[in-house]
């Protein structure tokens, strides 16, 4: 088949056209829904937070670190940690009770293969962090107390390598 | 009007989409495990499928053939990301799982068969029966899938958080193959065979 100049430039024009008038209408819904999700996003967060700190009562935001208080008790803090697993980032939260010491690590959200990356969610790896120093979450071969799965290594050495990183970010600041 | 009701009737058992036409088999074998999930890709299919036969329908006589099949993916794509965005916002349990199947109903074979096959050759209020009806039946079909792999799959069936039967025997020992990817082929594979013998699909 030939095509006249015309009939291409047209065709050009015409898919240009409705590109434009695609990208217009997505902006739009995107501007949107944007600060709706972003609020189920801090919403999601704050019931995770609730989830670690039962009895929190309120927290401050400083400096990337959250201070959970019940009323003027100091209960303990919270960061937020990211690594590239085997499929997309790992999005996890961990809680401290104290400078030091892990209360529990939470995993906000992962994109990893069902049924094997996946284990990073089950107690056996998740549960180990409760109770552990901070600076002790690090590879056994890099003289630290975790464990990494058999067979889903990618993964699970992901939310250490995470945690590790952001808990030398993070912790540096930390006051009270 | 009798025009109109054969091309929607149509969808709903001669050609349906699913069990006939053997299109979108991949979100009807993935989000078919719970009844839930069942009925939110159908809306969002139904949704986009009528956004995009509605808009196809209005620019067939302008569309340079030579890129209708752009043009058409660029439409389908901008309504299933609106779709994607509003769930993530306003209804974010279903969007959590649904997860990567609602993106995918961009390359669901119905959406852009219809356009293709349909809307572009059609007026618009026949592309819009033909929207409303293959949509009807993908609802049905992967709805009678959900059921059965729901009920066989976890002893109950809810809708919505509310539990509308439950089996005690099933729920104590459910055949939770059946929320299983296995589970779907054969499922759709055994009703894909029931229809055929009792000659609701025929072999053309």
């Amino acid at each position: 088949m030939r095509f006249s100049i015309i009939k291409r430039f047209y065709a050009i024009a015409f898919l240009t056209l409705v590109v434009i008038i695609s990208a217009s209408l997505l902006s739009l819904t995107y501007s949107l829904t944007a600060e709706q999700i972003k609020l189920r996003q801090h919403e999601q967060f704050l019931g995770y937070l609730g989830e670690m700190f039962p009895e929190m009562t309120g927290f401050e935001y400083n400096d990337e670190l959250y201070y959970v208080y019940d009323d003027a008790l100091l209960l303990g803090y919270a960061f937020t940690a990211s690594k590239a697993g085997y499929s997309g980032d790992i999005n996890i939260m961990v809680g401290l009770s104290d400078k030091e010491t892990v209360k529990g690590v939470l995993i906000i959200s992962q994109t990893e293969t069902p049924g094997i990356g996946t284990r990073i969610l089950d107690e056996p790896f998740i549960g180990q962090f409760a109770g552990m120093n901070v600076n002790d979450i690090r590879l056994r071969s890099e003289g630290g107390q975790a464990d990494t799965i058999t067979g889903a290594t990618v993964s699970s050495k992901a939310v250490i390598e995470a945690i590790s990183q952001a808990a030398k970010e993070k912790l540096a600041g930390i006051n009270g | 009007m009798g025009k109109w009701f054969k091309e929607f009737i149509k969808g709903l058992v001669l050609s349906n989409p699913i069990f006939v036409l053997a299109l979108g088999l991949c979100p009807a074998l993935a989000v078919t495990n719970s009844l839930d999930n069942a009925l939110g890709m159908s809306a969002a299919v139904i949704f986009v499928l009528l956004c995009s036969n509605v808009l196809v329908a209005l620019i067939r006589t302008w569309v340079a053939s030579i890129v209708r099949i752009p043009v058409f993916i660029v439409i389908i794509a901008t309504f299933v990301t609106m779709v994607s965005l509003t769930f993530e916002a306003y209804m974010p349990v279903l969007y959590e799982s649904l997860g990567i199947y609602l993106p995918l109903i961009v390359v669901n074979c119905i959406i852009l068969g219809r356009a293709e096959a349909f809307a572009s050759r059609n007026r618009l209020s026949l592309s819009v029966a033909d929207a409303l009806g293959m949509g009807l039946g993908f609802t049905l079909a992967i709805v009678i899938i959900a059921v059965i792999r729901e009920t066989l799959g976890s002893g109950s069936l809810s809708l919505f958080e509310h539990v509308l039967f439950s089996f005690p025997v099933l729920e104590q020992q459910p055949v939770s193959l059946f929320l299983l990817p296995a589970g779907a082929f054969l499922v759709i594979g055994l009703l894909l065979a029931a229809f055929r013998r009792v000659g609701l699909i025929k072999n053309e």
